[in-house]
């Protein structure tokens, strides 16, 4: 006797689909080894500041002017590669709804981590996915952050005595 | 303390209550992350980094260890329940075998691999013990350049993934010289960039990322205990399998890069080539299922012998393991068993007791594991992502190890979209400090001479590894691995 164990999820479903936006593959990988060039470009900069040394005996710049050259040559193979291939028609879709709006969340956690605290941060960032991504009304999202922030309160900062930063703001307020 | 005192110590620190229960801990969570799908062994490993920073170093890697076997077990729970990579005993009705027949056999699998761990690393350590810089040149250059060869993907991409990798490690002071070196004059960046942050980016968040774009419904099957007892025809046609399967893992675990996809994929093909109804695989065969379930375990063992015995990682979870090690002021390689024996007998005699504990987690509790998979993946990322959070600032405690986590997150979502694997970069990222500074030693005492490069002891270790290793590829080319196996490799 076997029964079925049905997961909902990986969330997104149809609405997720119209922010996809076709990237051809030709197009996407010139773009990409045209960035990996280029921070090979700019690390061998940084590279050239530093004492090469010699061949014989080597300074502290020689290994990354090295690999910088290597990057910057293997990132121009690939782009002229493709850029010479045929365009197969190929595409990747980049931008689903829940991956951008899950990124634009994750990208405000370091920018208030330390102002606002990692409780309040976090909390936050766990209902705004809640009610955003898994589509939880407001309440059960804010209950959940909470019940989540004071769970990982106890586990992290209680059993484990992990020091998060509490904020600048609560700290003015407490003191 | 003599060697059998050392290995009487291991078995005593992990027959401890702490020891117990950490190696119980890591199965268990490993099992968890092995079952949830858009988590694995690494993801695993980095969210319980910190539970280990008040403990023994000892004690914190019988449980990273635990974490690691015990995803590869739990994967085997997933695979089985939901799809199995070039099987379909799930859809033949005969899931729950099929789940008994993969738990005895990563069990047996993962213990020919611990008894050869025991064997191997201690001799082999000895002899590294006397190699100076230019052979661990050599040994790092011929480990980087076997990823570029077993790579599944592209080898340019490949590649420049490495040369990436090498260069993102140069970030932060030059160990010989204390300069700043690629800071852009940023004191953050002075001490380099977190491996943690960028394993968890790398690797954790851009699965999450690539998983939330899935849309279709994963639908598992629930088996009763009963259903999980097999057949006698089962037994005899698994049994060879499993023998088979455990010598293929123990030999591919040695590849740097892909090595426990190589092993399930060769095993596969192995069964498919000895078996005498070929035309039932992919419709439920049990020898489809023993075969490549225990050779994914029996790399396990295998795995952990370059880094304990070198100091070389060959796969990410076990670069996960060299860093937690390190972070505890253990520098595994061949001086370990020399100077910390009991974090090498302990962890060799908690891999005995967590294959166990695996074996009795796996099969009556198998139930409570595939209900995991009912908890809807939307609800999974926050908790996840929160925890990733939490784990990769409490390392350093500082928040541009946040920024480096989401950055390198971002950046492995779009560059895994277009082919590119991560596990080439990370491994160059961790290699890359001891290959420079082994190169810029060897120069310097040898007055600059590349022909240190060439020594006798030098072209000994590179001509043997380099015929092993020709000879294990070979044997993964006659048996038809070739394929694109990127994807899985991910994550281990």
């Amino acid at each position: 006797m076997s029964g079925d164990a049905d997961n909902p999820a990986p969330a997104g479903g149809n609405a997720g689909q119209v922010w996809f936006r076709a990237i051809g593959v030709r197009h996407g990988e010139i773009w990409i080894a045209a960035v990996l060039a280029a921070a090979g470009l700019v690390f061998g900069w940084q590279a050239l500041l530093l004492d090469f040394g010699t061949l014989a005996l080597p300074g502290p710049g020689f290994i990354p002017l090295v690999l910088s050259l290597a990057t910057i040559a293997l990132g121009g193979i690939i782009g002229v590669r493709e850029w010479l291939r045929a365009d197969s028609g190929e595409t990747v879709e980049l931008g689903h709804r829940d991956v951008l709006i899950v990124f634009a969340a994750m990208l405000a956690v370091p920018l208030l981590f330390e102002p606002l605290g990692a409780y309040v941060t976090l909390g936050l960032f766990g209902a705004v996915l809640l009610v955003l991504v898994a589509r939880s009304s407001l309440v059960i999202a804010v209950v959940s952050a909470v019940a989540a922030m004071a769970a990982c309160w106890y586990f992290f900062q209680v059993a484990l005595g992990l020091q998060l930063p509490v904020g600048d703001v609560l700290e003015r307020i407490v003191r | 303390m003599t060697g059998f005192d050392q290995v009487v110590n291991g078995f005593a620190i992990a027959l401890s209550w702490q020891g117990l229960l950490y190696c119980f801990i890591g199965c268990l969570w490993g099992t968890v992350v092995g079952v949830l799908p858009g988590l694995g062994p690494l993801a695993g490993m980095t969210l319980l980094l910190p539970l280990t920073f008040h403990q023994p170093p000892e004690i914190g890697i019988i449980m990273l260890t635990g974490i690691f076997y015990g995803a590869m077990y739990g994967g085997s729970t997933t695979s089985i329940l939901v799809r199995i990579p070039g099987e379909a005993a799930s859809r033949g009705g005969r899931a729950g075998p099929a789940l008994m027949v993969a738990a005895v056999g990563s069990f047996v699998g993962g213990t020919v691999s611990i008894v050869g761990l025991m064997l191997i690393t201690p001799p082999l350590a000895k002899v590294m013990i006397a190699i100076g810089p230019s052979v661990q040149v050599v040994l790092l250059l011929l480990a980087l350049s076997v990823i570029a060869v077993v790579s599944a993907g592209s080898r340019l991409k490949t590649t420049i993934m490495m040369v990436l990798g090498l260069l993102l490690t140069a970030i932060g002071l030059d160990h010989l010289d204390g300069v700043p070196r690629l800071t852009f004059g940023n004191t953050t960046l002075a001490g380099g960039l977190s491996f943690t942050s960028l394993a968890i980016g790398l690797f954790g968040i851009s699965e999450i990322l690539i998983n939330l774009e899935k849309t279709e419904l994963i639908k598992a099957i629930q088996p009763k205990f009963r259903d999980l007892i097999p057949r006698m025809k089962d037994v005899r046609d698994a049994a060879p399998a499993i023998g088979r399967a455990s010598v293929i893992g123990f030999i591919f675990g040695i590849i740097p890069g892909v090595s426990h996809v190589v092993s399930t994929f060769v095993s596969y093909a192995v069964e498919k080539r000895f078996s005498r109804h070929p035309e039932e695989f992919g419709h439920g065969a049990i020898a489809g299922v023993a075969g490549p379930e225990t050779a994914n375990n029996a790399v396990t063992g295998t795995a952990m012998i370059p880094l304990l015995a070198l100091g070389i990682p060959s796969i990410p979870a076990t670069a996960l393991l060299l860093s937690a090690l390190t972070i505890h002021g253990v520098q595994p390689g061949p001086l370990l068993l020399t100077d910390h024996p009991e974090v090498f007998w302990s962890l060799v005699a908690s891999m005995y007791i967590g294959n166990v504990i695996l074996l009795i987690l796996n099969l009556p509790l198998v139930g409570i594991f595939v209900n995991l998979l009912r908890i809807p993946y939307s609800w999974l990322v926050p908790i996840i992502l929160i925890v990733s959070v939490i784990g990769v600032y409490s390392v350093a405690f500082s928040a541009a190890d946040i920024w480096l986590m989401v950055i390198s997150g971002g950046a492995g979502y779009v560059l895994r979209k277009f082919g590119y694997e991560m596990a080439p970069l990370l491994l160059a990222f961790v290699l890359g400090d001891r290959l420079e500074e082994n190169l810029r030693l060897a120069l310097t005492m040898s007055g600059g001479s590349y022909a240190t490069f060439a020594d006798h002891a030098s072209l000994i270790v590179l001509t043997s590894v380099l015929g092993l290793l020709l000879a294990v590829q070979a044997l993964a080319w006659v048996f038809g691995y070739r394929k694109s196996v990127a994807d899985e490799a991910e994550g281990a």
